[in-house]
C-alpha cells in the first residue's frame, strides 16, 4: 500500500476550507480526510468537509457516475448510446457550428460553472463562448 | 475583508444570512467573535443559530429588505450617530441619499416590517457606535425582486458610519457555491470579460481581441435566468436560443418555475450537458459528455473573500472521462478556433497576464502561501496579495470616492392571497449541496437526511391544520406543487413557509417564480405566495412518494431492483 498525503480545497461552499487527504495510490482510494489549518478554516471542517468525498467511490445511491461521452442519436425521446470521445466532440462542434450559421452566434447560450471544475475550465468556457462562437451569451449560477 | 476578520469585529450586522447552515465554518468565526464580546443584530425572519446569540434580533417580515435598512439609516443620521468627516472626504451623493431616507422613519417603517420602531432605534445606534463594525450579508438580500438596491442600502450603512478602509469593517456577501466568486473572476458573466473588464468597454474588448486574435461581440450577453424566456418566446430568430451548452450546473432541478423550464429544455434544438453524474437536466440532453470531478482534477477555486486556491488530484479517474478544460479545448479546436494547453497552469498564466487585478497571483506563489487574495498586481513574492478592499477609504472609482445610492422600498412581487394565504422561502440544508449529486451520492450524508425533504411551519399553522411532525403535505403555488413533510418549529412567524431546493420529490422550486431583480437577474426564490394541503391518506402518500423516489433514481439510471432502465 503506497499512502501518500495531498491537501486540497474543500467541493463545498465558499468558505475555502483546506483538507489533507491520505490517498492509497496503489488502490487509488481515498484513506482519511482531515482538516488542515488553512486560512479561512483554521484546522477545522463542517460535516461535509469530513465526509462530502464519498461519491467519488459511486456508491450507487441517487444517480448514475457518468463514465462514457453518450449521443440521443434518434432525436429528443430516443435512448442515450454510449460513443467514443471522437464521436461526441465532432458531433458537437458540428451540430453547434450549423446553428451558428443558420441563426448567427447569439442563438447559442453557454454556461460556466461554479462548482468543482475550477477557475481555469470557466476562463475557457468564455473564451470558447467569446472567441470561438462569437457571442457573450456566457453566464451561471450566481444569480440562482 | 477577509473572513478570519469577522471574530475581531466589535459589533456584526448579519443581515439575511444563516451561516450555521450555509457555511458551517464562517459561522464559527461568528461564534467565536461573540466570545470575544463583539456585539451580534440578526436581520432575519427566521430565528437562526446567530439570531439565537444575537444583542437584538430584527425577525422581519419576509420582502421588507429596504424599509428596514432605509429606517436604520434614518436613525443614524436624524441622531447625529454618522461619520461626517468620512462622509465629506470619502464619498459622494449624500445629500440626495438623505432625502431618500427622510421619510423612513422607525414608525414608518414598523407596520412595513412588523419590527417595533424602538428597536430599530436599538439596533441603529448598536451599529453606528461600536467599532469596528462589519455587515455579512447572504441569499437573504439577494433573492429578491430588490436585491441590489438591498446591497447598496447596506454600503449606505457601512458608508456613512466610516466603516470602510480597515480591518474587521466593511460589508461582505458571504458566496454560496464553493466556486462562484471563480466563475464570476473568469468572467462566466454576459457583461464581464475575466478580471471585471467590461465588454462594452471598447479598450478591454480590444485587449481581448489582440490577445485572441479574433474580433469580439460587444453587446451584453443573455443571463442565465432569462435563457427560458429566450428559448420559448424571442421573436427574433437571431436572438432565440436554439443551442445550450450547460456544463456542471442542472438548471432542471436548481432554476425557479421548473414546469418551464423542462418545457423550455424540451423545445431547445441542442443540448449539451457536461458533468458528473446524471441529473435532471441530463433526461433533456441531446449529448452527455462526461467530467473529471473535483478529486481527479487540477486547478484553482476562489473563495468567498477573493482567496485563490490549489484544488489538487487526489486519485486517477475511473472510466472514459476527461478534465472539463480538456473538452472545451478539443470542441473549440474542432470548430476551428483551435486551444492547446497542456496543463491548468498554461491556462491560468494566459489568464492573469490579461487580468491587471490577477497578475501577481502565480502557481508559485499560490503554492507557497497557500492562499492569495485579490487584488495581487505584481509577480513579485512581496505582494501577497490584498486581505480587505478600499484601504484607508480609497475606492476603484475615478476620484476614488464611494457614492450613495438611495432608492425606494417595494413589496415584492407576488403576494399571499386567498387562494395561497402563506408564503415560501427556499433557504439551504446543512448537510446537502446544492442540487444533491455529490452530497446525496455521500453514505454518510445520504443517512443524515433524504427525500422527500421538509417545510418548515409555524407550530401554531400546524395545530390550526391539524398537522403532525413528519406527516407528508401537498404544498402548492399557481405554476406547480410537490409533496413534502411537515416540520413545525416556532422558529418561523405564522403564515411563512421554508423550504430546500435539493429535492427531486420536495421540489421547491415547482413553487417559485421567476421574476427577477432588474439588475442582477436573481430569481425571487425568497418569496411567493403558497398553499399547504392536509393529506389525508397518509398511507398512500408514503408509497407514492417511495414510487416517485424510485422512479427517478431508475431514470437517473440506477438498479432499483424493480428492473426500470433509462
Amino acid at each position: 500500500m503506497a499512502l501518500k498525503q495531498v491537501q486540497t480545497t474543500c467541493p463545498y461552499c465558499g468558505a475555502g476550507c483546506q483538507i489533507m487527504f491520505t490517498v492509497d495510490s496503489d488502490a487509488n482510494k481515498i484513506v482519511e480526510a482531515v482538516p488542515a489549518k488553512g486560512r479561512t478554516n483554521d484546522g477545522t471542517l463542517c460535516l461535509k468537509g469530513h465526509y462530502g468525498w464519498d461519491y467519488l467511490n459511486d456508491p450507487q445511491i441517487l444517480t448514475r457516475r457518468l463514465r462514457k461521452p453518450m449521443i440521443r442519436k434518434g432525436g429528443k425521446k430516443a435512448p442515450l448510446e454510449e460513443v467514443s470521445w471522437q464521436e461526441a466532440i465532432s458531433y458537437v462542434a458540428k451540430r453547434l457550428k450549423e446553428i451558428k450559421e443558420k441563426y448567427g452566434p447569439d442563438s447559442i447560450m453557454g454556461t460556466g460553472s461554479a462548482r468543482g471544475a475550477g477557475n481555469e475550465a470557466n476562463y475557457l468556457m468564455q473564451k470558447f463562448m467569446r472567441a470561438c462562437i462569437g457571442t457573450n451569451n456566457v453566464d451561471h449560477c450566481a444569480r440562482i | 475583508m477577509g473572513i478570519p476578520e469577522i471574530e475581531d469585529a466589535g459589533c456584526l450586522l448579519c443581515f439575511g444570512y444563516n451561516g450555521a447552515d450555509s457555511h458551517p465554518i464562517v459561522a464559527r468565526r461568528i461564534v467565536r467573535g461573540r466570545q470575544k464580546g463583539m456585539k451580534i443584530i440578526c436581520a432575519d425572519p427566521r430565528v437562526t443559530e446567530t439570531a439565537r446569540i444575537s444583542d437584538i434580533h430584527l425577525q422581519l417580515k419576509g420582502g421588507s429588505n429596504l424599509a428596514l435598512v432605509n429606517a436604520m439609516a434614518n436613525v443614524i443620521w436624524t441622531e447625529g450617530l454618522a461619520d461626517t468627516k468620512f462622509i465629506e472626504e470619502h464619498t459622494k451623493g449624500f445629500e440626495d441619499f438623505v432625502k431618500v431616507i427622510e421619510k423612513y422613519t422607525p414608525e414608518y417603517a414598523e407596520p412595513i416590517t412588523h419590527i417595533p420602531a424602538e428597536t430599530i432605534r436599538k439596533a441603529a445606534r448598536m451599529y453606528a457606535t461600536t467599532k469596528p463594525a462589519m455587515i455579512l450579508y447572504g441569499m437573504g438580500v439577494c433573492q429578491f425582486t430588490q436585491a441590489v438596491d438591498v446591497v447598496k442600502g447596506l454600503a449606505n450603512l457601512a458608508l456613512m458610519t466610516g466603516n470602510f478602509g480597515g480591518p474587521a469593517m466593511g460589508i461582505g456577501p458571504v458566496r454560496g457555491q464553493n466556486n462562484v466568486q471563480g466563475a464570476c473572476d473568469m468572467g462566466a458573466l454576459p457583461n464581464s470579460y475575466p478580471g471585471y473588464q467590461n465588454v462594452t468597454d471598447p479598450e478591454a474588448r480590444a485587449k481581448f481581441e489582440k490577445a485572441w486574435g479574433v474580433s469580439l461581440p460587444g453587446e451584453i450577453g443573455c443571463p442565465i435566468t432569462h435563457v427560458p424566456h429566450r428559448i420559448l418566446h424571442e421573436k427574433d430568430e437571431k436572438k432565440r436560443i436554439h443551442a445550450y451548452y450547460i456544463f456542471g450546473e442542472d438548471p432542471a432541478q436548481s432554476d425557479p418555475d421548473l414546469a418551464e423550464v423542462r418545457e423550455a429544455l424540451d423545445k431547445c434544438d441542442f443540448v449539451v450537458m457536461q458533468d458528473i453524474y446524471m441529473n435532471k437536466t441530463g433526461l433533456y440532453a441531446d449529448v452527455i459528455l462526461p467530467a473529471a470531478a473535483w478529486g481527479e482534477n487540477e486547478g484553482i477555486y476562489t473563495c468567498a473573500d477573493r482567496g485563490f486556491q490549489r484544488v489538487r488530484k487526489l486519485i486517477e479517474p475511473e472510466g472514459d472521462v476527461k478534465p472539463d478544460w480538456q473538452i472545451i479545448a478539443e470542441i473549440s479546436t474542432a470548430m476551428g478556433y483551435p486551444m492547446n494547453y497542456k496543463n491548468t497552469e498554461e491556462i491560468w498564466n494566459e489568464m492573469i497576464d490579461l487580468c491587471p487585478s490577477f497578475k501577481g497571483a502565480t502557481y508559485e506563489k499560490i503554492e507557497k502561501y497557500g492562499c492569495v487574495q485579490w487584488p495581487c498586481r505584481d509577480k513579485s513574492m512581496e505582494d501577497k496579495g490584498t486581505p480587505y478592499l478600499h484601504k484607508d477609504g480609497i475606492f476603484g472609482t475615478k476620484d476614488h470616492k464611494a457614492l450613495f445610492y438611495g432608492t425606494d422600498w417595494h413589496p415584492p412581487v407576488e403576494l399571499e392571497n386567498d387562494q395561497y394565504p402563506m408564503t415560501l422561502s427556499t433557504v439551504r440544508e446543512v448537510g446537502h449541496y446544492s442540487v444533491r449529486t455529490m452530497t446525496g451520492n455521500c453514505r454518510t450524508l445520504r443517512n443524515l437526511e433524504d427525500e422527500p425533504g421538509w417545510v418548515q411551519m409555524n407550530t401554531g399553522d400546524c395545530e390550526r391544520m391539524g398537522l403532525k411532525k413528519g406527516e407528508l403535505v401537498k404544498i402548492l403555488s399557481k405554476r406547480g406543487y410537490c409533496i413534502t413533510r411537515c416540520l413545525p418549529t416556532d422558529r418561523v412567524e405564522p403564515g411563512a413557509t421554508y423550504m430546500t431546493y435539493q429535492w427531486w420529490i420536495g421540489a421547491c422550486n415547482e413553487l417559485t417564480t421567476a421574476k427577477l431583480d432588474p439588475i442582477s437577474n436573481t430569481p425571487e426564490y425568497k418569496y411567493c405566495a403558497c398553499r399547504v394541503e392536509k393529506i389525508e391518506d397518509q398511507e398512500w402518500a408514503e408509497r407514492h412518494v417511495m414510487e416517485l423516489y424510485d422512479d427517478i433514481r431508475a431514470q437517473m439510471g440506477i438498479d432499483t431492483g424493480k428492473g426500470a432502465e433509462a
